[in-house]
C-alpha cells in the first residue's frame, strides 16, 4: 500500500485481556451480515462455533492456560481476518476484483466476481478465508459497508470492555503503547495487519502465529514465474522475428525441414 | 503434378488440432487469470465462465495428450550418431551454410519438444486436477499450484517457438498439419532415412 493510504488506515485493536469472553461480537457479525447460524455440538470447551467458518467471520477463541499461581486461567482471543496489509490472499487471487483494497486499508471481497477456486485459502497465513454453500470467499470485510458510512464494525460497536476498539491504526498502536502492552502484534508483521493484538503476554500465549508469512512458494511465484511467463512468451517472439529477418527461413535448394 | 508423400495421418492431423486448439486457448486464459486481463475474461462473459471454459479445455488437452502418446512416444525416444551431429550444426538454424545429417522422420528438436510437451503437459495437467479437485487440502493446493505455474512457463516458451519453426522458419511446412502432405521429391531430401525405410526412395 501507498503511504498515503496507511495514513489513514483504519483497524480494529484486539485487547485480549479485557475480553470476558461474552461473545456478543460474534452474535452482532452475524446478525449485521445476515449470516445464518450453525449447528454445533458441546465438545466440551467454551469455544462454539468451533472455528471460523463462512457463516463466522469472527470467533471468541478460547484456551486454558493453567499454571501453579494462576491454576483456572481462561483466555480469550477475538479470531478474524487480520486484513494484512501484504495480503497472501490478494497476491495468489485469480480473478480480478473478488478481492478488493477499501479505502480504509480493509480486505474486502466479492461474491459475484470469486471463482470459488479457493486459492486464498492455500496462501493465507492465518487459516481465514471460508467459502459459503455457494463455493464462495467468505469472511470478515471489516464491516466495509458501515464503515462507509461512518459507523465503526458491528463487533467493536457492540463489545462492553473495550477489548474490541476501531480507529485510526497509527493512533490505536500509540494509545496501547502508552497504556504499557509491551507487545502489539502486527504492528510490522506482512506490511502491518488491520486486526492488531495488545499483550503484556506472549501473544504465544494466546496461540498467536509467532511470524506470519505467506508461503514460500507463493510469494517465488509472485516474483519470479509470473514475470518471467511474460518475459518468455516475448522472448520468443522477439527471437523469432530476428531469427526471421537476420537469418531467414530455410531456402528451397538447400532446405532441411524442421520443427 | 509434384508427387506428394503422407507424412501426418487424418487421425494425427485432427488430434493436432484438438492438442493445439486447447493448449493456445489454456494459455490465453492462462494469462488472463495470471494478470488479471479483463479483456481476456470479458471475451468468456466474466471470470467464473473464464473458470469453466479452462478447467474443461484442460480435460481435452488431456485426452488429446494421451493419444499423441501412440503418435510419438516411440520415435522420440530414439536417437541415434546423425541426432547427435543435428545439434552441432544446431540443425541448421544458424546458418544456410552448414551441412545438416540425414533425418528420420522427425528431427531431434522435434523428438525433444514432444517429449517436453508430454512432461510438462502431464505435469501441467495433474497439477490442474489437483486445482480443481483437492480445493480442501492446503498442501496439495500450493504444490499443484506451483506446479502448475512452473510447467506454464515452460509451455509458453516451448508452443511458440514451436509454431514458428512449423510455419514461418520452415516455408511448407505447416500443410503437414492441413492436409497431411509434403513433396515426395522435398522428404527424400529432408528425411531420406525415413523415406528409405518405407521403400520409396
Ligand atoms: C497454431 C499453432 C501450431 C502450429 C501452426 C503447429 C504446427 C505443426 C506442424 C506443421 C507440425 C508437423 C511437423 C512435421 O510433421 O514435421 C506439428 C507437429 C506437432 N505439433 Fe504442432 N503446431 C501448433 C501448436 C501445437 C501445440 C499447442 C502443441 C502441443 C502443446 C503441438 C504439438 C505438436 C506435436 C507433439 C507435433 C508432433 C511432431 C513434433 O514433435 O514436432 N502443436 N505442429
Ligand atoms: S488474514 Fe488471510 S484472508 Fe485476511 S487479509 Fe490476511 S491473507 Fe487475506
Ligand atoms: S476463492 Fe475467490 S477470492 Fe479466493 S482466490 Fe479464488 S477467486 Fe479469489
Amino acid at each position: 500500500m501507498t503511504n498515503d493510504t496507511t495514513k489513514k488506515r483504519k483497524a480494529i485493536l484486539v485487547t485480549p485481556e479485557n475480553c470476558i469472553g461474552c461473545r456478543a461480537c460474534q452474535v452482532a457479525c452475524k446478525s449485521w451480515n445476515q449470516l445464518d447460524p450453525i449447528k454445533t455440538k458441546n465438545n466440551g470447551t467454551y469455544q462454539n462455533p468451533p472455528d471460523l467458518a463462512g457463516t463466522a467471520f469472527n470467533i471468541i477463541q478460547f484456551s486454558e492456560v493453567p499454571s501453579q499461581i494462576d491454576p483456572v486461567r481462561w483466555l480469550f482471543l477475538s479470531r478474524r481476518c487480520m486484513h494484512c496489509d501484504d495480503a497472501g490472499c490478494m497476491t495468489i487471487c485469480p480473478s480480478p476484483g473478488a478481492l478488493f483494497r477499501t479505502p480504509e486499508g480493509a480486505v474486502a471481497f466479492d461474491h459475484k466476481k470469486c471463482i470459488g477456486c479457493k486459492l486464498c485459502s492455500s496462501a493465507c497465513p492465518f487459516d481465514v478465508p471460508r467459502y459459503g454453500a455457494d463455493g464462495k470467499m467468505s469472511k470478515c470485510n471489516l464491516c466495509a459497508d458501515r464503515i462507509a458510512a461512518d459507523m465503526t464494525p458491528s463487533c467493536v460497536k457492540t463489545c462492553p470492555t473495550g477489548a474490541l476498539k476501531f480507529g485510526d491504526r497509527d493512533e490505536l498502536i500509540s494509545a496501547a503503547q502508552k497504556e504499557g502492552f509491551k507487545t502489539i502484534y502486527g504492528e510490522k508483521d506482512l506490511g502491518g495487519l488491520g486486526t492488531i493484538y495488545a499483550f503484556k503476554d506472549e501473544p504465544k500465549l494466546y496461540g498467536m502465529l509467532e511470524n506470519p508469512t505467506i508461503p514460500t512458494s507463493v510469494v517465488f511465484w509472485h516474483t519470479y514465474l509470473k514475470p518471467l511467463s511474460l518475459i518468455g512468451l516475448g522472448g520468443v517472439v522477439a527471437a523469432a522475428a530476428i531469427h526471421y529477418l537476420a537469418i531467414g527461413p530455410h531456402k528451397e535448394e538447400e532446405k532441411e525441414e524442421e520443427v | 503434378m509434384v508427387e506428394m508423400i503422407r507424412k501426418s495421418s487424418t487421425d494425427e492431423i485432427v488430434n493436432h488440432l484438438i492438442l493445439a486448439g486447447s493448449c493456445i486457448l489454456l494459455m490465453l486464459t492462462g494469462f488472463g487469470f495470471l494478470f488479471h486481463v479483463d479483456a481476456i475474461g470479458s471475451v468468456f462473459g466474466g471470470f467464473n465462465t473464464m473458470k469453466t471454459v479452462h478447467n474443461w479445455l484442460g480435460i481435452a488437452f488431456a485426452l488429446s495428450l494421451l493419444y499423441s502418446l501412440h503418435h510419438y512416444l516411440i520415435e522420440s525416444l530414439e536417437y541415434d550418431a546423425d541426432d547427435l551431429q543435428w545439434f552441432k550444426v544446431a540443425g541448421g538454424y544458424l546458418s544456410h551454410k552448414v551441412k545438416v545429417p540425414p533425418m528420420g522422420k522427425y528431427n531431434p528438436g522435434q523428438k525433444l519438444y514432444y517429449l517436453a510437451v508430454v512432461a510438462f503437459g502431464f505435469a501441467i495437467i495433474i497439477s490442474g486436477i489437483g486445482l480443481w479437485f483437492f480445493q480442501d487440502n492446503r498442501t496439495v493446493m500450493l504444490l499443484s499450484h506451483i506446479i502448475h505455474n512452473v510447467s506454464f512457463v515452460v509451455l509458453v516458451i516451448a508452443v511458440p517457438v514451436h509454431m514458428y519453426l512449423g510455419t514461418l522458419a520452415n516455408p511448407g511446412t505447416l500443410q503437414i498439419m492441413v492436409n497431411g502432405m509434403m513433396p515426395l521429391k522435398d522428404a527424400r531430401k529432408k528425411h531420406p532415412k525415413w523415406i528409405k525405410a518405407i521403400g520409396k526412395m
